[in-house]
């Protein structure tokens, strides 16, 4: 290391004394570790405060910009809950030969019944095909002034899978294949409205996804913003910090924790927004519900969700601040 | 701490070549005085000193380690070694005399007891412990002065630099401020402090390291 020994006789012996003093990387202390955390969220909370205008101008455009795709995800989840029962009802229709015996179309009944995607099968006799009739609608007049009952033998078969987008292709198969028995004269699955339906829905979620991205860009965007500012104003302190021995991890800290507070605040009051909101449409919408089914209960954000959410928007918070700072502080150099 | 420069030259990235062939050595516990004329390089060689700026040719060895083998992360650590006065890197306002005092050991994470004791006698010896809650606006300049003193020497380093120290001060504070690094060195610690003032160098009785256009002029040659 040195190039002139002789000059020097002492520097070897030197050397040896103090290379243990140098402490390239002091040895890991959990508990000075977590005592510097726990002061610098309660400080960085207390940095908010020093710029309250500004933090809850931030702390209000996060909480609308995560508001928005939350609201839209409560209602997507409430048309799910009411699809969802609509789902079940979904059934094949086979309208059998009107010559056929009733005997070949139970039989026709049981095999099916025993077929593996198939869960049970009712069978429609005629008679009871014409009471329904006479029942439901203002037939009877034209019902009992034909000469014989003109209705065929009706199966109703409901097939093990629910009926949704991704059951649909095979509930297709299975009704071609029903329309290929030679007792089958027509098989209707009453499903291309769910398969409109459940388009219109992954296009609704789809929407949602892309949005929820673009307002979480643009709370990354908000926060880093935000944070940049508050580097800049604090940017003697940074001078005087890495002056006295802070590493650029010590530095930034407290600028990703303002991120996580950010974050935690605006998604508080996203879900408060969203929880106000459900309750200022609740009445009207499950006035709405019941036309359509009863037992229903309108869904809003759950604790989960809300944990979630919070999750979220914490991450994002700190992920904003950590773009914002870290080229930042390492770009503020002491001269 | 014990510092040697060998041949060392810094030439700024404008071109401007701030110190040039500088060698010195300076002994752990020895205390000394740089002067130089203004632009003579006195500043450039203390940023050096704490990596603040790199040199652009010859060695930088503290303690044993030449520093150009220091990496990036390595920096604040060998800082924490280092007390620093330096004009343009002053008080905090924005927080008590306490509080500046303390950075450099909150810095490095010591235990908040440890800081009170540490902070609280720091500024005994400066003469200033009766002003810990005060604003350092609310403090005369040679008391600021002092804070930033206390500041740098709370850490224990093993070498104190100042920076014209004294640059403002009435010469009986000056003085003062003078008796006070020396007090620092007779306890062990290794002192460079850079002045104009040649009288009050004069006085002291140290080793003098001058500078003039970049080059040690005297002082360099022995130690
Ligand atoms: N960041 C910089 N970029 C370019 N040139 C610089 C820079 N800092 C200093 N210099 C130049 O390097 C030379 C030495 O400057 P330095 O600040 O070290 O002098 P000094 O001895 O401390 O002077 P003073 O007594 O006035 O403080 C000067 O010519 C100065 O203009
Ligand atoms: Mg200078």
């Amino acid at each position: 290391m040195t190039q002139k020994p002789n000059q020097r006789g002492a520097t070897r012996e030197s050397i040896k004394a103090t290379q243990h003093h140098w402490p390239t990387r002091s040895a890991f202390q959990p508990g000075k570790y977590l005592r510097q955390h726990q002061a610098t969220l309660t400080e960085s909370f207390m940095r908010l405060l020093s710029y309250p205008l500004a933090s809850v101008m931030t702390v209000m455009v996060i909480a609308i910009a995560l508001s928005l795709p939350g609201g839209l995800y409560v209602l997507l989840k409430n048309v799910h809950s009411v699809t969802d029962q609509w789902e079940q009802q979904s059934v094949i229709t086979l309208y059998l030969f009107p010559e056929l015996e009733d005997t070949q179309a139970l039989a026709l009944s049981h095999r099916l019944s025993a077929q593996a995607d198939i869960a049970s099968v009712e069978y429609i006799s005629k008679e009871e095909g014409l009471r329904y009739f006479e029942r439901s609608s203002g037939y009877e007049q034209i019902m009992s002034s034909l000469p014989e009952n003109p209705l065929p033998i009706v199966l109703r078969v409901i097939p093990k899978a629910d009926v949704d987008v991704s059951t649909l292709p095979s509930l297709q198969a299975l009704r071609d294949q029903l329309a290929s028995q030679k007792e089958v004269d027509y098989a209707e699955l009453d499903a291309q409205w769910l398969q409109r339906l459940a388009n219109i829905l992954s296009f609704g979620q789809r929407f949602v996804y892309a949005l929820s991205v673009l307002l979480v860009v643009a709370v990354l965007l908000i926060v880093g913003n935000t944070i940049r500012m508050a580097v800049e104003s604090r940017r003697n302190e940074v001078l005087v910090m890495k002056l006295v021995g802070a590493t650029d991890a010590y530095i930034r800290r407290p600028f990703l924790y303002m991120g996580f507070w950010f974050g935690v605040l605006g998604g508080f009051f996203a879900s408060l927004c969203i929880l106000l909101l459900s309750w200022w449409v609740s009445s009207p919408a499950q006035r709405l519900i019941e036309l359509y089914q009863s037992g229903l209960q309108l869904q809003t954000f759950n604790a989960d969700e809300i944990v979630l959410c919070l999750t979220i928007s914490a991450f994002v918070g700190v992920i904003g601040a950590w773009i914002a700072v870290s080229r930042h502080i390492a770009n503020i150099e002491l001269q | 701490m014990e510092i040697e420069f060998q041949r060392v030259g810094k030439k700024y990235e404008s071109g401007q070549e701030a110190l040039s062939q500088v060698s010195f050595h300076l002994q752990q516990g020895e205390m000394a005085f740089l002067t130089g004329h203004s632009g003579a390089g006195k500043s450039t060689l203390m940023k050096l000193m704490m990596m603040i700026e790199r040199q652009t040719s010859g060695q930088i060895i503290v303690d044993g380690v030449d520093l150009r083998t220091l990496s990036r992360r390595a920096i604040p650590q060998h800082r924490r070694r280092v007390g620093v006065v330096f004009q343009n890197h002053q008080l905090l306002f924005d927080r008590s005399v306490f509080h500046n005092v303390a950075l450099p050991l909150q810095v490095s994470g010591a235990d908040p007891q440890q800081i009170a004791k540490r902070v609280r006698a720091a500024l005994d010896k400066v003469g200033l412990l009766d002003k810990e809650k005060y604003n350092p606006m609310a403090l005369s300049g040679g008391e600021q002065q002092r804070v930033g003193i206390a500041r740098a020497v709370v850490n224990k380093p093993q070498l104190l630099l100042a920076d014209e120290p004294t640059g403002n001060l009435d010469p009986k504070l000056s003085a003062e401020i003078m008796n006070l690094f020396q007090e620092f060195n007779r306890v062990g610690v290794t002192v460079l402090v850079a002045s104009h003032d040649l009288a009050l160098v004069a006085r002291m009785r140290h080793r003098v390291l001058t500078l003039s256009q970049g080059r040690m002029v005297s002082g360099g040659g022995f130690g």
